[in-house]
Formats: structure tokens, C-alpha cells, sequence
């Protein structure tokens, strides 16, 4: 259970509330006398009782004063006494063991329940119910109770009926987009320090010092100033707990959640990170990165989030690594304004203060006015060939590549929005790298990275140049995480230290299949056709304008094709085909290599599955033997008992 | 006799979303009612919503389907139109021995719903049929 959720604190009033039923039953038990004075005390009379769900509803009458003061005559229902549907739990009514005619004595705390369109109320949370026994009867009734098993009616309710809570759903809405409106000017673009009513308090330098003066007098008034080192979006958790109240986390395109947020550090080398409101959409990330690195800012009022460790935030804490040590002298605490240290020696920081604004004022201004700050540390572009080479774990790396193909991943257990995506990049240093170095390299997104619109469609449409702001190395393997920023741009500052930054030239080229080769990469396979799956072979007409696979026939005329996406008639449609061939491959001569063949094929092998398709009877010889040229595939899996690789042809970007 | 348990159940969450829309949090006592009516299933399903695990998945043309995310990884879908669920607690204890009137999952959908904790996406009418029709493993 999450800790401080809702159902923690439910269970454990669970566990408290058992504990008091128990109790209260065993001293009903021992007291074996009923309680004359209680206030609160419901008094019914049960008339008809039926069972929904393990529930018993029991319809009843409400009595003034306790049975036993009235004589049996008058157990008469009389007209005008409030009827009520008292709900027993099955726990309860175990207990209870009652019957029409029973009188029950509910004790508090029980809940009544006004529904809308019925007169009758609810009476819930029953727990403290005993029955009352009529002294003159009891006897005989307890005889006549333990040898009838009695029967209630069981209502079957139905799965049809749904719960409605719509009524209140469209005013929700509206407030929401008022409230977003009422957001975004919040956080000032160009704020003038003169007019601002921040600016007349005096402005500290110490992230630790607002942080440890909270709640003192006058800690609201006192402004930080620091510097903005990174801005991103993070994934929000706590969504709906602030939904309403306007700390309003934002919808990317990915469907999650997300809260723009800075990392700031200030004059004695302390990190903190800032979690802002929202934004009117999450596709700005690339202009608030532009505008607000490196720049200074104040901040005041902030409400303290949480305080984390290394240990508990490693993300967190691999970018401020990043970052250390800073790159200019830090001011050291308990010494005089003026002197300064040098910080090669200082250890990274162990701790940080992750603050959030308060709803409804102002408490960040960026000055994007001044120039940058000295302390500021742009990302460091490396060639991909360099960040292969790293030794360590969880290095922040920042690249620049060419995304040449994309792939979702597969499991359907998990949602569409949250699915990793792998990206095949490479850049120059790669293609030009000698032997040993891969060509193309496999970046995995994960769900947690944040993704704006324009970054998402650029990368499934064409060949991109992605800036990788800030990715994660670690164990072999290259991954966008949170705090990781994709960009297609290159941002205005950030350094190259002997990066090989030239543009790609010439067409890219995928390593060639071989021994070496592992699931889930892409690679160049050439080899002879040795085997063809005759059940596979499939041919179908695709839309020559637009590429749409999923034609139709005409309802006008059935011989003619159409096109829903184009809106037209297809009159000269695209054959595709697709057929799995089995090659013999130089290059990885010991394993069976099998290819999904379909975007493109020789022209043997369009005969061949012509052939395949259209008579009865072919010659699968006449195409063993042909060459197949340099394929790109993906390979799906890669097998050693059988010793069998599955690869799909595949279209570059 | 005319069902009452619908209802309760019904007024009980819609006083759970007014209370959400109020102060942004709720109280004991909707807890202790929601323990009351919908028993075993009260705490886990608040446990769903606490991960945030419903999603509202929609289609161009209005329709609607909910994603729930179990507590064991899997997907389980729940229906808009009617209560179902795909988890095999809703075929035994709601469908078969009538036990309850929700799993956990449906349950979650409606508390997400009244506390603002659905995620939501979008989706083609194809992707959302898929979704409805029943869920096929990948080999690959």
C-alpha cells in the first residue's frame, strides 16, 4: 500500500474500528443488560428484510422509546411512524440473527444516508447493533428461532444499471479550463523587479537558509536568488491530490501527467529542484530550456516537498553529479560574504530540497533579462563513440544523433502512453568508427521521460538530428529517463570539448549481421535464399497516394478499390508483398537466419511469390540459390538451441 | 422490492466527488462508508487509485473504455456502459455467487472519477475496439 494513501489511512481506521466493535460486543455480552440512557441510540423495528450482495436491508419502522415499556398488544404497526431501510454488513447481521418483528437497538456512530429521489433514508454503518429480547417471549421465540432456518430474499442486482456521477462533471470541466487560463500568466515572462512587491525585501543567496527559516517570522518575504541549471518535465505522481485546488499538473501528448521543473543551485553550490504549476501545454519545454538556463532567479515562499537523499532519488542526484563540481569558486557557509573557496575538493552534495509554489502567488521570477550566470553548467555534448566508452554507472551524457528507426514496445499488458520506445541513433563518430565500435546504437525512452507533441511526430516521420539532453549510461546501455530532455534543436549554449559534431555525410550503414548480433537491434543482412515458408506468402494492394494497406472494395462497384484515408478511388493500387525466406548468410554462416521479407525484394522473389500466390503449381527451385541483397532488418530474437535468428526487413527513416 | 444497494452506492460516490471538488481531499467518514458498502473491496481499490492506475481511454467518436492496472501488472478493462470487468474476481464474485456489486477495478474507475485521478487517452477507433474485443499476447 502506498504509504499516506488513501487506503493506508482506511485500513488502519479499519483495524481501530474492529477493535471497538469487539470490545463494545463483549461488554453488551457481559453487561447482559441494556443500556437505558443513550442518546443517539436508534430504536427500529424490523418489518421485511431481504439480502443485496451480503448486505441485509431491513426495512423498518423507527420507535420512540424502547419495546420494552409498551405492552404486546400495541407491537401493531401504527400509520405515520417513519419507516427506514436500516443496512446490516454480514458481519453484523451474523450477529444479530434477526427477524421481522425483532427490535434492534443501533448505538452510534451510525450514519444516515438522504437519497435523492426517495423519501425513504438509509441508515448505515451498523456495526453497534444489538438486539433487544421481549422478556415475556424470549423463551418460546429463542425455541421457535434455533429450529426454523430462516430464508431471505436475495435481490440480484443488475450489472446494467450504472452509477451516474455526471451532473457535477461539466461544472468540474469549466472550472478547469478557467483555472488553467488563470495559471498561466502566473509565472511572469518579463517581470520589472521595481513594480514587483517581492523586490522590496532583501534578497538572500542561501537555498539553506530560506529552507531552515521556515515558519520563522517574515519567512514568506524572504527571496532566494539562484541560478537555473537544467528545466524539465517530470511525470506527476500526486495528480489528483491537487487537481482541484489549481496546482494543476498538465497532459503531454503521451497521455501521463506532467509539472515543469528547474533545477536550481544557489551561490554556495546547493541544489534544489523546483516544482512549478502548470503550464498551458507541455510542448514548450524547448522554449523555457532556451529561455531560462543559465539565467538567474528569485524565489520566496516556496513550500518544502520533501528532502531526499542519493539513496532514495538516484535520478535526481546522477544529474546533479552532472553537474559537480561547479565550475566557478563557491561561497563556503559561516564565513565572511567576500571569501570564496575552491570547490575541487568539496564532495557532491548528499541531500536536496525538492520545494513546490504555492497556489495562487507569485513566488518565481526569472530575470531573463541579465546574462547568464558564470555558474551555469551547459550540457556537455559528447560523440556517441565516447559515451560507449564510459566507465561507470548513471553518467548523465548529453548527445546529438540521427534517429534512423523507431520501434514501440510490445506488451500489451502494459498501456500505449506508457510503453518504452527504442530509438536507433548514430552520429559520426559512429559511422566513421572502426572495427569493434557499433554503427547504430539502441536509446530506450522510458515511460517516465516526457516527451512533447513536435518531438513525438518528428520522430516517426522522417530522419531526425535529436538533441538528447542529459540521457542515463550506465551497464551497456544508453536510456531517456526523467530529467531527460529530447530537443530538435541544438540549445544555444553547451559544450563540445572535442565532440565531433559534423553533420552525417553520405548514406548510413548498419553493421552487418554476425555472430556478435543480439535481439532487438537493427543490422544489414546479405546472404543466398536457401529456404522459402510457402505459408506465410501474402500479397496485398495498398493506396498509391498515401500508403493505406487497408483498402476496400468500392460499395458502387465491387471491382474497383477505395481509399478511406485519401477519400478517392485507388485506380492504379501498390502490390505489397510479404513472404518469410530463409537465407544462408557468410556472415553468421552457423545459424539459420529467417527474414520477414516485405518492403522491398528482389525481383526474383516478387516472381517467386507471385508465382506462389497466383498458380497452382511453381518451381521453388528456380529462386534457392538467388542472391539476396544488403537487407536492413530488425531482429526480433535470437536463438542458440536451435541456432536460429528471426529477423523483419525494415524501412529506415 | 425495488433494489436499494445502487443507490447507496451511487450517493455515496457523489458525495465523494463534491467533497473532492471542495477541498481537494476527503474525509474519514467517506472511507467508513465506502468500507461499509463495498466491503473487501474498499481498500484495494483506494489503493488503485492511490497508484493512480485508471486510465479513461476515448475514441474520436465518443466512446469510452476504462484501463485499470492491476496490482499484479496486468490490464484488466472495465466497461462504461455497464459494470464488467475482464479480472476474473468480477466473474466469480459479481457474476456468479452475486457477492458483490463491483471488483476492486470497477470500483477504482468510479473513485478515480470522483477524485479527478483518471489519466485519460486517446486513442484510434480501431486501437479502442482491440481494447474491447479480447487482448492478444505478442509471440515476438
Amino acid at each position: 500500500l502506498c504509504r499516506g494513501g488513501l487506503a493506508e489511512r482506511l485500513c488502519r481506521l479499519q483495524n481501530r474500528e474492529r477493535s471497538a466493535i469487539n470490545f463494545w460486543r463483549h461488554q453488551c455480552i457481559s453487561d447482559a443488560k441494556i443500556p437505558s440512557d443513550k442518546t443517539g441510540v436508534l430504536i427500529v423495528k424490523i418489518l421485511e428484510m431481504f439480502e443485496e450482495c451480503t448486505i441485509q436491508v431491513a426495512i423498518c419502522q423507527q420507535l420512540e422509546q424502547s419495546p420494552a415499556m409498551l405492552s404486546s398488544e400495541d407491537a401493531v404497526i401504527s400509520a405515520g411512524e417513519p419507516i427506514l431501510k436500516v443496512l446490516f454488513a454480514r458481519e453484523t447481521a451474523a450477529h444479530l440473527k434477526s427477524r421481522p418483528q425483532d427490535v434492534i437497538h443501533i448505538y452510534p456512530p451510525w450514519q444516515k444516508l438522504l437519497l435523492r429521489n426517495a423519501d425513504v433514508p438509509v441508515i448505515m454503518n451498523t456495526y453497534f447493533s444489538q438486539k433487544v429480547l421481549l422478556s415475556e417471549h424470549s423463551e418460546t421465540r429463542e425455541k421457535t428461532c434455533s429450529l426454523t432456518k430462516m430464508l431471505i430474499k436475495k435481490n440480484i442486482i443488475s450489472l446494467a444499471q450504472t452509477f451516474k456521477l455526471d451532473d457535477l462533471d461539466d461544472e468540474l470541466h469549466q472550472e478547469s479550463s478557467d483555472h488553467q487560463v488563470a495559471c498561466a500568466p502566473q509565472i511572469p515572462d518579463n517581470c520589472d523587479s521595481k513594480q514587483h512587491p517581492l523586490a522590496q525585501s532583501a534578497v538572500n543567496d542561501s537555498l539553506l537558509e530560506m529552507v531552515e527559516s521556515q515558519g520563522a517570522v517574515g519567512w514568506r518575504e524572504v527571496q532566494v536568488r539562484v541560478i537555473i541549471q537544467r528545466v524539465y518535465c517530470l511525470p506527476a505522481r500526486e495528480g489528483y491530490r491537487s487537481h482541484v485546488q489549481g496546482n494543476k499538473p498538465l497532459l503531454s501528448n503521451r497521455g501521463l501527467f506532467c509539472r515543469l521543473c528547474l533545477l536550481v543551485q544557489d551561490a554556495y553550490g546547493m541544489f534544489s529542484e523546483v516544482q512549478l504549476q502548470s503550464l498551458s501545454s507541455a510542448d514548450d519545454i524547448e522554449h523555457y530550456c532556451r529561455r531560462w538556463e543559465g539565467k538567474f532567479c528569485c524565489l520566496a515562499g516556496m513550500k518544502i516537498l520533501q528532502r531526499t537523499t542519493r539513496g532514495r532519488a538516484l535520478g535526481l542526484f546522477s544529474l546533479i553529479e552532472s553537474l559537480w563540481p561547479p565550475v566557478v569558486p563557491v561561497k563556503v557557509p559561516g564565513q565572511s560574504q567576500d571569501s570564496e573557496m575552491m570547490t575541487s575538493d568539496l564532495p557532491p552534495p548528499s541531500f536536496c530540497y525538492i520545494l513546490t509554489v504555492q497556489s495562487g502567488e507569485i513566488h518565481v521570477e526569472v530575470d531573463e533579462e541579465e546574462q547568464i550566470s558564470n555558474l551555469y553548467q551547459p550540457p556537455a555534448v559528447r560523440g556517441l563513440k565516447e559515451i560507449l566508452q564510459i566507465n561507470g554507472c548513471n553518467v548523465r551524457c548529453s548527445f546529438w544523433a540521427q534517429v534512423l528507426y523507431l520501434r514501440l514496445q510490445t506488451k500489451y499488458s502494459v498501456p500505449i502512453n506508457q510503453r518504452e520506445i527504442l530509438l536507433f541513433v548514430t552520429d559520426s563518430t559512429l559511422q566513421n568508427g572502426v572495427h569493434m565500435i557499433p554503427k547504430v546504437v539502441a536509446v530506450s525512452v522510458a515511460a517516465s521521460c516526457v516527451l512533447s507533441m513536435e518531438v513525438t511526430e518528428a520522430l516517426s516521420v522522417v530522419s531526425r538530428l535529436v538533441f538528447f539532453k542529459d540521457a542515463l549510461w550506465g551497464n551497456g546501455r544508453i536510456i531517456c529517463v526523467e530529467r531527460t530532455v529530447l530537443l530538435l534543436q541544438k540549445p544555444l549554449l553547451y559544450s563540445a570539448a572535442g565532440a565531433d559534431l559534423s553533420e552525417l555525410t553520405g548514406p548510413v550503414r548498419l553493421d552487418e549481421l554476425d555472430s556478435t548480433t543480439q535481439a532487438n537491434s537493427i543490422c544489414a543482412v546479405k546472404g543466398t535464399v536457401i529456404g522459402v515458408n510457402e505459408s506465410t506468402a501474402f500479397s496485398w494492394p495498398t493506396c498509391d497516394r498515401c500508403g493505406n494497406g487497408k483498402l476496400e472494395l468500392c460499395p458502387q462497384d465491387r471491382e474497383v478499390l477505395y481509399c478511406n484515408r485519401c477519400s478517392e478511388v485507388v485506380i492504379s493500387p501498390v502490390l505489397k508483398m510479404q513472404l518469410e525466406v530463409f537465407l544462408s548468410c557468410p556472415s553468421r554462416s552457423q545459424s539459420t537466419v529467417k527474414v520477414k521479407v516485405w518492403h522491398k525484394m528482389s525481383f526474383r522473389l516478387f516472381v517467386l511469390i507471385n508465382m506462389l500466390l497466383s498458380l497452382q503449381s511453381y518451381e521453388v527451385q528456380s529462386v534457392l540459390g538467388k542472391e539476396v541483397g544488403l537487407l536492413n532488418c530488425y531482429v526480433h530474437s535470437v536463438t542458440s538451441h536451435p541456432n536460429c535468428v528471426a529477423l523483419e526487413e525494415i524501412v529506415l527513416l | 422490492m425495488d433494489s436499494t444497494l445502487p443507490a447507496v452506492a451511487e450517493e455515496l460516490l457523489k458525495e465523494i466527488k463534491k467533497a473532492f471538488q471542495e477541498t481537494s481531499h476527503g474525509t474519514d467518514m467517506f472511507s467508513f462508508r465506502l468500507k461499509f458498502i463495498f466491503g473487501p473491496s474498499a481498500v484495494p481499490a483506494l489503493d488503485l487509485v492511490d497508484q493512480r492506475s485508471v486510465t479513461r481511454v476515448m475514441s474520436p467518436s465518443g466512446r469510452t473504455a476504462y484501463q485499470v492496472l492491476g496490482s499484479s501488472g496486468k490490464l484488466y478493462t472495465c466497461y462504461s456502459s455497464c459494470h464488467f470487468c475482464t479480472c476474473p474476481a468480477f466473474g466469480f464474485t459479481v457474476l456468479q455467487k452475486s457477492e458483490s456489486l463491483l471488483c476492486k477495478h470497477i470500483l477504482a474507475v468510479y473513485l478515480s472519477q470522483a477524485m479527478g485521478a483518471c489519466q485519460e487517452l486517446t486513442v484510434s477507433e480501431e486501437q479502442l475496439t482491440s481494447i474491447l474485443l479480447a487482448e492478444e499476447e505478442d509471440e515476438g
